[in-house]
């Protein structure tokens, strides 16, 4: 077989196969035109999480049974729901919640804090949430990590988490927040507390570093919490005049598109963010998010 | 006649090593518990031990100047004490317990049994506690390095905990290796929810000290009750016509010495007229071992005549030469440019006095040391100048100070730290940034960095971001964002040098000037105190 023609074949059949599974209805759970972004507005955290999920098929197309998921949130500092500092706490309990109810065997949630983990832990308000579920939220532990081949371009390797390492399904939370360095935190920014060791020395080239890590990672699903956004003194900003209502939460599976999204609360255009756009040239997804199936609700 | 042991004292001596067990636990209870529990401030108050001594409340009373309301509880102790006796030292004291257990751990192990010479004369103490008192008159503080609470707490918080925590993580590592992961994961959760510092700076000194107190018991029973400590001391003057006499029932009595060979304080139960009730601590030993149950110890409110003479003799010439060596100290613990110019590295901890009220009044227990939750507080050495050795003071390197924390203001026993509530914490400022321009990353190297800034608690933040220009080695010109202070806002919470990523000599520092408490260390005249105006709105 020729070079040419080996790519050639690739190329068809790479066309070719992700329909035929569709078609076959491989995984009745996801239809073939199931949206790849959902986008809900309303009052509860919680709800709109739930119908978020719902829009994109239901956790079930995500999660399946037996499946040990990871869900990491943003519990990077010692801030209170209403400072928009970490992931919403009802926002998670409702993913964790929604995992265990399509069949997982196991649901941890971790984030490597930069405050005093106990204090991001239970001042966030993720903690008590977590642990109503019955779901595991253990303490990072520095020495459970792996120095782990990252096949970045620039971010060659770095010790993960062992908990990450370990799971079948990560699900990324991240809350959207300003960001001095990269303008705009959301999902893929939230890799670096999937990490260990000195992360602070990321920063001589984050955009790239968090490209490599998203590639890395690759979530099975991306909610971002834009209940309430972070638009100044980021990342941790300290009053609650440095945050913005916007009752959002955007779930998808392409996670560029997801931040992309999340940009325009800002009203930050995505090529504005140059990890939006090395990111989609890496093909990991796309910035033009309003050409991506969309579901929009509100409720 | 009956050849019997006495059940009742038996009993008894049961009865004070289960009350002192208890005590001892509820220390450690205590200990522990001053921690980031998850709630902002803690109920069990810690520092709760330290009010019922004496020793404490006087020399903070008298150095100080300031009657701290909580020492009170030490009325309830003294009064005790000069009707019952040094019941204290023997039934409650949780240093005492620790002594009295490897007491009679070395008395059991052969090798290290401690001799039953009773010749070393007791009169250490005294003098100890008359220098400490002589001290304490001219305003210097020395009652934390010898009081059994402060030297307790101060071991078990930078050294015997941390070492615990130590030997668990490295026990933990087995764990992992071994394959027994969630064995070791109970460990690591463990040391996160109790917040077990590990790091110490006077860890070594303080630990060996610890170690060195305690195998002093293979030297002598107590030997640090005996000898050394100044309370037990204060304790002994009180206690020397209290009503709880020891008797020798004369008919009974055989005469073998048993009890003064066992006394665990070198009381000499026998004869009982030589007995010394200033030294006595009431652990019901020598009543329980006698052979015969010859010894009691009945209540008589006639003070026996006898008994202050058996007592240790403290001859007015050696009281007067120590009260002069006291005083005499003190100027020697003053030469130090400590006095002349505020140390540019000590950071004192949140709610701290004016310098020399603080000095006065901390007893160098490390209690705050146990409840930062970054491990940030460290013993002090040289830093303060000679009063200041294990005063507290909040190393940035090692961790900064958590912004809505105000622990360490919570369990102070003597409040040389002011109670803080977090909002009042929030309004201190403990010292200001700098930024080492020679050494930031964008500064020097051209490459984006923001570590700082983005750290930076405060709201606005007190680091902002310009933009600079750098020229590289190879004359290329890069622009970059690099932080500049803004003064008025700075905190000196040190959470930017902390975390810098120049890790050997952070590029980016907090020094004490500016520091609220002091007067003297003043920075800007016109410091804008309150930031009302919203730069946002």
């Amino acid at each position: 077989m020729k070079r040419r023609d080996f790519l050639t074949g690739l190329a068809v059949g790479g066309a070719v196969l992700p329909w035929t599974a569709r078609s076959l209805g491989a995984r009745p759970a996801s239809p073939a035109q199931a949206p790849q972004l959902a986008a809900v507005e309303g009052e509860s955290p919680a709800l709109i999480t739930r119908e978020a999920v719902a829009a994109l098929g239901g956790m079930k197309r995500f999660i399946g049974r037996g499946d040990k998921v990871l869900i990491k949130p943003n519990i990077g500092w010692d801030r209170t729901p209403e400072l928009a500092g970490c992931t919403n706490p009802e926002v998670v309990r409702a993913l964790v919640e929604l995992a265990q109810e399509a069949g997982a065997k196991s649901v941890t949630v971790i984030d490597n804090s930069t405050n005093q983990a106990k204090r991001c832990y239970v001042r966030s308000g993720i903690l008590d949430a977590v642990k109503a579920t019955g779901a595991s939220m253990p303490y990072v532990d520095e020495t459970r990590v792996k120095k782990t081949d990252l096949k970045g371009e620039w971010l060659k390797e770095w010790d993960v988490l062992l908990d990450v390492l370990e799971a079948d399904k990560i699900i990324n939370v991240p809350i959207a927040k300003h960001h001095s360095l990269c303008r705009l935190t959301m999902g893929m920014k939230n890799w670096l507390g999937a990490l260990g060791g000195a992360r602070n020395q990321l920063h001589q080239n984050l955009d790239r570093a968090m490209v490599d890590l998203a590639a890395y990672f690759k979530p099975t699903l991306t909610v971002l919490d834009a209940y309430r956004i972070l638009v100044r003194n980021g990342p941790q900003g300290g009053r609650p005049s440095d945050t913005k209502l916007v009752k959002t939460v955007v779930a998808g599976t392409d996670a560029v598109a997801v931040d992309a999204m999340g940009a325009s609360f800002f009203d930050v255009r995505p090529q504005e963010l140059l990890y939006l756009k090395l990111a989609q040239d890496r093909g990991l997804g796309t910035m033009e998010w309003e050409k991506l199936r969309l579901e929009k609700r509100k409720i | 006649m009956k050849k019997e042991k006495s059940r009742k004292y038996r009993t008894l001596q049961i009865l004070r090593i289960a009350v002192q067990t208890a005590f001892f636990g509820l220390f450690l209870y205590l200990f522990i518990g001053a921690h980031y529990t998850g709630r902002d401030y803690i109920d069990s108050t810690v520092q709760r031990f330290f009010h019922f001594d004496p020793l404490l409340a006087l020399v903070t009373l008298v150095s100080a100047r300031i009657l701290y309301a909580s020492f009170l509880f030490a009325l309830i102790t003294v009064v005790a004490t000069v009707v019952f006796g040094r019941f204290f030292c023997g039934w409650v004291c949780p240093l005492g317990a620790v002594h009295q257990f490897f007491s009679f751990v070395f008395k059991k192990a052969k090798a290290l049994r401690p001799t039953r010479e009773e010749r070393t004369s007791l009169a250490g103490k005294y003098f100890i506690l008359i220098a400490v008192l002589a001290a304490a008159l001219l305003g210097l503080d020395l009652a934390g390095y010898l009081d059994p609470f402060s030297f307790l707490t101060r071991s078990f918080a930078v050294a015997v905990f941390p070492g615990l925590a130590y030997a668990l993580s490295s026990l933990k590592g087995a764990f992992y290796g071994v394959g027994l992961t969630s064995a070791g994961r109970s460990i690591s959760q463990l040391l996160e929810n109790w917040t077990l510092n590990e790091t110490f700076l006077q860890g070594f000194a303080v630990g060996l000290f610890f170690l060195g107190a305690v195998a002093l018991n293979a030297r002598k029973e107590r030997f640090w009750c005996r000898y050394l400590c100044p309370t037990g001391a204060l304790l002994g003057l009180l206690a020397r016509r209290n009503v709880v006499k020891l008797t020798i029932d004369g008919e009974k009595c055989i005469k073998c010495g048993l009890c003064s060979q066992h006394c665990e304080t070198q009381a000499e139960p026998y004869p009982s007229e030589k007995w010394r009730s200033g030294e006595c601590v009431y652990c019901q030993t020598c009543a329980a071992i006698c052979p015969t149950g010859a010894i009691s110890f009945p209540l008589k409110l006639a003070a026996a005549k006898t008994a202050d003479a058996s007592n240790v003799n403290l001859s007015r010439r050696k009281v007067l030469l120590t009260t002069f060596l006291g005083f005499a100290a003190v100027p020697f613990f003053r030469l130090t440019p400590a006095h002349k110019r505020a140390s540019l590295k000590l950071l004192r901890p949140p709610g701290a006095l004016p310098e020399p009220k603080f000095l006065a009044k901390c007893v160098k227990c490390g209690q705050c040391m146990r409840a930062c939750p970054t491990n940030g507080l460290q013993p002090a050495l040289a830093e303060a100048g000679p009063e200041g050795i294990y005063t507290p003071m909040l190393v940035p390197k090692i961790g900064y100070c958590e912004y809505y924390c105000s622990l360490c203001t919570q369990v102070c026993p003597t409040g040389a730290l002011r109670k803080l509530t977090i909002e009042e914490k929030n309004q201190v400022k403990l010292g200001t940034a700098w930024v080492n321009k020679s050494r930031c990353i964008p500064y020097v190297l051209g490459k984006p960095c923001i570590v700082c800034e983005e750290h930076c608690p405060v709201s606005p933040k007190a680091i902002r971001l310009v933009e600079v220009e750098t020229k590289l080695p190879d004359g290329r010109i890069v622009t970059q964002k690099a932080p500049v202070i803004n003064i008025e806002a700075c905190i000196g919470c040190g959470i930017c040098e902390n975390k810098c990523p120049v890790s050997d000599d952070p590029a980016i520092f907090v020094t004490s000037v500016g520091e609220t408490r002091s007067e003297k260390n003043r920075l800007l005249l016109e410091v804008a105190g309150d930031t009302s105006s919203d730069p946002y709105k």
